[in-house]
């Protein structure tokens, strides 16, 4: 009955489905099932000598079975077996088995396959490592918030983002707090009241500030996880972008700063590529140019300007290409296609990209056209003031010598009257002092005459009839030129006009015609030809006779000087060229003599109609 | 009373101005003998004049009195030409000026060293004129 019951016994357990086996309190196994028996490689007739002490002690290390097994409780082990192609893991579980006395009779060891659970393990171990190691990197963290516990989970990364400790435990209240005051703090609140009650998700830019009190750039986003349709948690990352943000704006505003300082200096500023067009132009080059920029970018300069202004700028752009050198401060003259000059101080700087191959180049340009002007104003200020200097150095020296000449004669004179005994000689004397104090008086007369010339400045100068001047001076003179016998030929136009001083005009028409009459020929019968010619900026009024003409190699600097005389003629007395000189640069203009020895004399008064 | 007279063959005064040459005349009367004194307003007469001299053969001044500022020729012309005149005869010119600019004084010391003939150069006023000053050292003998 016994053996019966035993085979009927060891029959059904051989046909459990879960591998399950008997051992004694020895190890000794007394029975097992066939697919435990598979599990172990162990051979159905094999089966009775098989110690399941030794048969896990290879399997399981730091762990004496034998002496767990003793005191009557369960235990589970994890072994595993490899093949040529897998690796299967096991768990086997070890419980006391006891006689109907209660009396331990060994250990039924169920083994299970859970390779499959121990592979799903792994996976999830490596996903959670992989996160871990994602978010470290990233500064993403995340968190999680249980609707029905209330509970707000935060991750290492987020913790670490607020600067808490890893023991920190929030709530939603707290978690809200951190957020900056204001439209951080607001929003956050509103975006977590929208997802909890419409399960609307979110990702927004904000402001936190840290435990350790640190305004930082963060990243929220949350989504909600719903089941039946009730929102039961809400979860999202939570990313640090500080440095980013940060950087961004870092660049944003280098940008705005580079981008204002271009278009608000008041410099012409331009970036060309290799083949000369423009890539950009800041606002004074628009301005300039009068185009928009968008007219600009992609022209080239022979688009905007005048060809041969283009060409030069367009060599300048090779010469800085070739020789990646700069060309710094040139002065430059440019013209638009409308013919506008201007003048400008350029520099041509080359333009590397990252690799420190050129591609382009940039262009700055001062405009300096009013700085020229003013420096030609100057220049010519400086002329006229030299021109002046000159004159007044000059007429310093007539004053000074005639003065002393004068002077002279006084203290020579009144020497001789002094030590002077003859009465008779004593006269002579006296009369002599009294003519040079007569030439003394006339030559005051003179310097004062040229002196009012030279100081009057504002002169009012009006249009005036050169042809009506040119007759009523023949008029005036009439007596002196009949008596010569001199024959006046004015080619004048009748409409001429020129801009000048009433009196001046009449004084060097009488002091022209005067001259030719004093310096006539004996030989011939004065002729005078008077003319005029209109020029863009002037008039010139010629006066010719066939006189005595004078020899300009040798006094040419000379003949406009005061007291210089070149002919042996009483009515000289050095004056009148001078004079008329004077009046005629008071006036803007300028005179010219041409002469040829015994065949006559030219002058050519210049009327400035300028001003 | 015995006054040292120097005795003048022949004087020329070339000046502008009849008061100096009125002076220089009254000047010359306590010092000088001279039959022969020659005035000329202008450097061109004293030229022609010593030119015609030499084709004559007659006198050639002793001594000339010589305006700087005159028309027509002035003082430096007329040293320019004297110079390029075949003169045996060793002249004493006396520059006489009212001028005080120094380019005249440098323009001087200049034709002083090219001109064979004694050169003196006086500011006016004058007062006196000595007999040193009708007779230079003839550095061509």
């Amino acid at each position: 009955m016994k053996a019966v019951e035993r085979i009927a016994q060891h029959y059904l357990l051989k046909q459990l489905p879960k591998a399950t086996a008997f051992a004694d309190t020895k190890g000794i196994l007394m029975d097992a099932s066939d697919s435990w028996l598979d599990i172990f490689d162990i051979q159905a007739k094999a089966s009775m000598d098989i110690n399941i002490f030794e048969l896990f002690s290879g399997m399981v290390e730091n762990m004496d079975l034998q002496a767990s097994l003793k005191d009557s409780t369960s235990h589970t082990i994890r072994h595993h077996k490899t093949t040529d192609q897998s690796e299967q893991w096991f768990e086997s579980t070890f419980c006391p088995w006891f006689d109907e006395t209660e009396n331990l009779m060994g250990t039924i060891v169920q083994t299970d396959d859970i390779t499959r659970l121990v592979e799903k393990e792994l996976e999830l171990e490596r996903a959670n490592y992989l996160l871990q190691a994602q978010s470290e990197v990233l500064n993403v963290g995340n968190w999680e918030y249980n609707v029905e516990t209330e509970q707000l989970y935060w991750s290492e990364e987020t913790k670490k983002i607020h600067q808490v400790p890893s023991s920190y435990q929030p709530d939603v209240s707290e978690a809200i707090a951190f957020y900056k005051q204001g439209y951080s703090r607001n929003k956050i609140s509103m975006l977590f009241h929208q997802i909890m009650t419409q399960g609307t998700p979110f990702n927004q830019k904000l402001a936190i500030i840290t435990a350790k009190g640190e305004e930082r750039w963060v990243k929220a986003a949350g989504k909600p996880i719903k089941k039946d349709g009730e929102i039961v948690k809400v979860f999202g990352t939570f990313q640090d972008i500080h440095d980013k943000v940060m950087a961004e704006t870092k660049t944003r505003e280098n940008e705005q700063l580079l981008h204002t300082l271009i278009d608000n200096i008041p410099l012409n500023i331009f970036v060309k590529d290799l083949d000369s067009k423009k890539i950009l132009v800041n606002k004074a080059e628009c301005e300039y140019l009068g185009k928009k920029p968008e007219e600009m970018i992609g022209k080239s300069d022979f688009d905007l300007y005048d060809p041969e202004v283009a060409k030069t700028s367009r060599d300048e752009d090779l010469q800085v290409i070739r020789t990646l050198k700069p060309i710094l401060g040139k002065e430059t003259i440019s013209i638009k296609k409308d013919g506008e000059y201007t003048n400008f101080l350029t520099s041509k700087i080359p333009l590397f990209d990252g690799e420190g191959k050129i591609n382009g180049l940039i262009g700055i340009s001062m405009d300096i056209t009013a700085l020229k002007k003013k420096e030609d104003q100057l220049r010519n200020l400086i002329n006229i003031t030299s021109v002046q200097n000159k004159k007044l150095i000059n007429f310093a020296h007539i004053v000074s010598h005639n003065l002393r000449s004068h002077s002279a004669n006084f203290s020579m004179l009144l020497e001789f009257l002094i030590n002077e005994d003859d009465e008779r000689e004593k006269e002579h004397i006296l009369k002599m002092l009294s003519q040079a104090s007569n030439r003394l008086l006339e030559t005051l007369d003179n310097l004062n005459e040229v002196i009012d010339i030279n100081t009057n400045v504002n002169l009012e100068k009006s249009p005036l009839n050169l042809h009506d001047n040119v007759v009523k001076v023949q008029q005036s003179l009439s007596a002196l030129l009949e008596k010569n016998q001199v024959e006046i030929i004015n080619k004048v136009d009748k409409d001429l006009c020129v801009s000048a001083c009433c009196s001046y005009l009449d004084s060097i028409i009488i002091n022209l015609l005067t001259n030719a009459v004093k310096y006539r020929s004996s030989e011939r019968n004065p002729v005078i030809t008077i003319n005029a010619k209109k020029h863009d900026k002037h008039v010139v009024f010629s006066v010719s006779d066939n006189g005595l003409g004078i020899d300009l190699e040798r006094y040419g600097g000379k003949i406009f000087g005061l007291y210089k005389t070149f002919h042996n003629n009483k009515d000289a007395r050095g004056l009148g060229l001078y004079i008329i000189k004077n009046q005629i640069e008071a006036m803007g203009g300028s005179i010219t003599a041409k002469s040829e020895v015994d065949k006559g004399t030219t002058f050519n008064v210049y009327f400035n109609e300028e001003s | 009373m015995c006054i040292l007279m120097k005795k003048v063959n022949s004087m020329f005064i070339v000046d502008d101005d009849p008061i100096t040459v009125f002076g220089i005349k009254k000047m010359l009367k306590p010092v000088c003998i001279c039959d022969d004194i020659q005035i000329f307003e202008n450097g061109k007469e004293a030229v022609d004049a010593l030119k015609n001299r030499l084709e004559n053969g007659e006198d050639i001044p002793e001594v000339i009195f010589l305006d700087i500022n005159m028309p027509i020729m002035d003082g430096w012309d007329f040293l320019e030409e004297l110079i390029s005149m075949d003169i045996k005869e060793h002249i004493t010119i006396n520059m006489i000026t009212s001028s005080i600019d120094p380019l005249d004084y440098q323009k001087w010391s200049e034709f002083k060293n090219r001109c064979p003939h004694g050169l003196n150069y006086k500011n006016k006023p004058i007062f006196k004129i000595e007999i040193s000053d009708l007779e230079s050292i003839d550095l061509a003998s």
